[in-house]
């Protein structure tokens, strides 16, 4: 996963409440402009099939989308749902992120916190489909 | 609501805007015999009426209202199914379309698909990646032991059909116990770091028995371009991309119907689950700057059905022709496991290059199992008809009138009462019955 995508995957999956609270401390310093609201809007899926590789559409998703700017730089924020909180909160940080500010508060601190819940969330849950794993025994070791 | 009337002598125009010039019927004139009918407005109170009296009987009980968060919490499976039908992912309007139509898929379905329409599409996703799943079940009917093992997940398969009467009293403190009891199994030393699973059917590549079904239009340029049947309208025979998007979009009683009769020998596709997923896939969209940008992970199901592709018969097998497997493929929104693999099954059946069966037939299929379409149709024979169906009557009430002269004409047959002295209705019963049945309609 590409550095952008990573942000961008921390960001889309961790709590609302902790994004939007970082994000408002982000936004009192740097003063974003509202390009264009959070809006509703579509993402067509594309699949294949695996073994022909045969590319098709799977159908659509529902998506967030948002713009804002920070002296000159466009930060895009999209999203699955209807999430505008959370679009407008990944436009503002993408576009911080553009400027590469070294004043920048805590960005990766935040991050990687943020990866951390993530993970353990994930892992919890993968932990718990883990334990319906069959473990197969020929039926005389039974 | 537009009502047909009759066109009686008494008839009078009920609209001055006409594009020709109505005439009155001539005082001296016989009235015809033919009808001609109107089309009139009528029933938008009544119609008010119906939609208040529907929200009525929703909540007429006075039970709390249903939130949209526990609906999408507890009608998951309902909500997945939703989606799928509806072609739109987006589980908090699932739920509310589940709400709004007091549970009936169906509606439901065709709700997302209309709200759907009135969104503008933005983005195109990258191509998911079913490989790098997070995994939340798979399992392989075709082999035991599998790379990772067969994973049951969340499935009522294992489950006894037998109803759970405990569920009618389930209180929110038995919520809280039973969580605490599920989440106590997980310690620090036993959480498991996330990893992805193997495919079954790359093992069986791998080893060279597994290859493309090898259908000639299919591997044409036409066969394998990329349609998107929402833009273009679609033609028979239809490129392989059309048909999949169709059948992830189709209603799964449809596509279970016709993929049961392939099983059962219409059509003869039947094929062994060689891995059942369900789980959380990435989507990936290009911004408008053109980067590449993770947007969220959506949950599918996705079935690989093998079955045995044709070689010909032996004596059209070319030397080096040997026998191998083949895919039919299944991909569907949420978990909806019926609906992907009976989505295998009939794109494998598509493809056999033969109409003889139903689930072979390309239009038979595609047409008839569109959920939304097939509803549509179907619940469109309750809208007024009264014309059509009136200018009917008018043909059989003068057939049957020209029949009953025609009898009565004849001289009456001493012998019309049955033999065996059965009180059924007599000849002339049978032609009276339908004139008055008609009369009252």
């Amino acid at each position: 996963m590409e550095q952008n995508q990573r942000t961008d995957y921390i960001l889309c999956e961790c709590p609302l409440d902790n994004l939007t609270r970082f994000v408002n401390d982000l936004s009192d310093r740097y003063q974003p402009s509202l390009l264009k609201a959070p809006r509703l809007c579509l993402t067509m899926i594309q699949a294949e099939d695996s073994v022909e590789y045969q590319p098709f559409y799977l159908g659509e998703a529902l998506t967030t989308t948002c713009e804002v700017a920070i002296n000159g730089k466009v930060g895009y924020g999209i999203c699955l749902g209807d999430e505008p909180e959370r679009a407008y909160c990944l436009a503002v940080m993408d576009a911080v992120m553009a400027l590469n500010d070294a004043q920048a508060p805590a960005i990766d601190a935040f991050l990687v916190e943020q990866e951390r819940l993530i993970q353990r969330r994930d892992e919890d849950e993968f932990s718990h489909i883990m334990q319906t794993k069959v473990d197969f025994k020929l039926m005389e070791q039974s | 609501m537009l009502i047909g009337q009759r066109n009686t002598t008494n008839y009078k125009p009920l609209t001055t805007n006409y594009t020709t010039p109505y005439k009155p019927p001539t005082t001296n004139r016989k009235p015809k015999t033919t009808m001609g009918y109107v089309a009139v407005k009528g029933g938008t109170e009544a119609i008010a009426n119906s939609i208040d009296l529907v929200e009525f009987y929703r909540i007429k009980d006075e039970t709390p209202p249903i939130h949209i968060k526990q609906l999408q919490a507890q009608f998951r499976l309902a909500i997945d199914k939703i989606m799928g039908e509806g072609s739109f992912y987006a589980p908090e309007y699932g739920a509310l379309a589940l709400k709004q139509v007091e549970g009936d898929v169906f509606e439901a379905a065709f709700i997302m698909r209309a709200f759907r329409a009135t969104l503008p599409r933005m983005y195109y996703s990258a191509v998911i990646d079913t490989r790098n799943m997070f995994v939340q079940r798979r399992i392989s009917s075709s082999f035991r032991d599998i790379p990772g093992g067969q994973v049951l997940g969340p499935t009522y398969d294992y489950t006894q059909r037998i109803i759970d009467t405990r569920l009618a009293d389930e209180s929110y403190e038995q919520v809280q116990a039973f969580l605490e009891q599920f989440k106590a199994r997980i310690s620090e030393t036993d959480r498991k770091a996330v990893t992805t699973f193997g495919k079954v059917i790359d093992m069986l590549r791998a080893q060279g028995l597994l290859k493309g079904v090898g259908n000639r239009d299919d591997e044409s340029e036409e066969g394998r371009r990329l349609v998107d049947i929402t833009r273009e309208a679609i033609k028979f025979p239809a490129p392989r991309s059309a048909r999949l998007q169709m059948l992830a979009r189709a209603e799964t009683g449809g596509i279970m119907a016709l993929g049961y009769s392939s099983m059962r020998g219409y059509g003869g596709v039947h094929p062994t689950v060689g891995e059942l997923r369900v789980g959380l896939v990435e989507v990936n969209v290009a911004d408008p700057s053109g980067r590449s940008r993770y947007i969220g992970r959506i949950r599918v199901t996705e079935a690989e059905m093998i079955t045995k592709a044709k070689t010909g018969k032996k004596s059209e097998r070319s030397a080096g022709s040997v026998p191998y497997y083949a895919i039919g493929y299944g991909l569907c929104f949420g978990q909806n496991e019926t609906k992907a693999i009976c989505m295998g099954i009939l794109d494998r059946a598509m493809r056999n290059g033969t109409k003889d069966a139903p689930a072979n037939d390309q239009e038979f299929v595609l047409y008839h199992t569109d959920g939304i379409e097939a509803m549509g149709f179907t619940n469109h024979l309750k809208l007024p008809h009264y014309v059509t169906f009136q200018s009917g009557l008018n043909n059989v009430r003068r057939a049957v009138a020209k029949s009953k002269k025609k009898t009565e004409a004849k001289p009456t047959s001493p012998t019309s009462t049955p033999a065996n002295g059965a009180s059924g209705p007599s000849a002339g019963d049978a032609e009276r019955m339908p004139t008055e049945v008609l009369t009252e309609l």
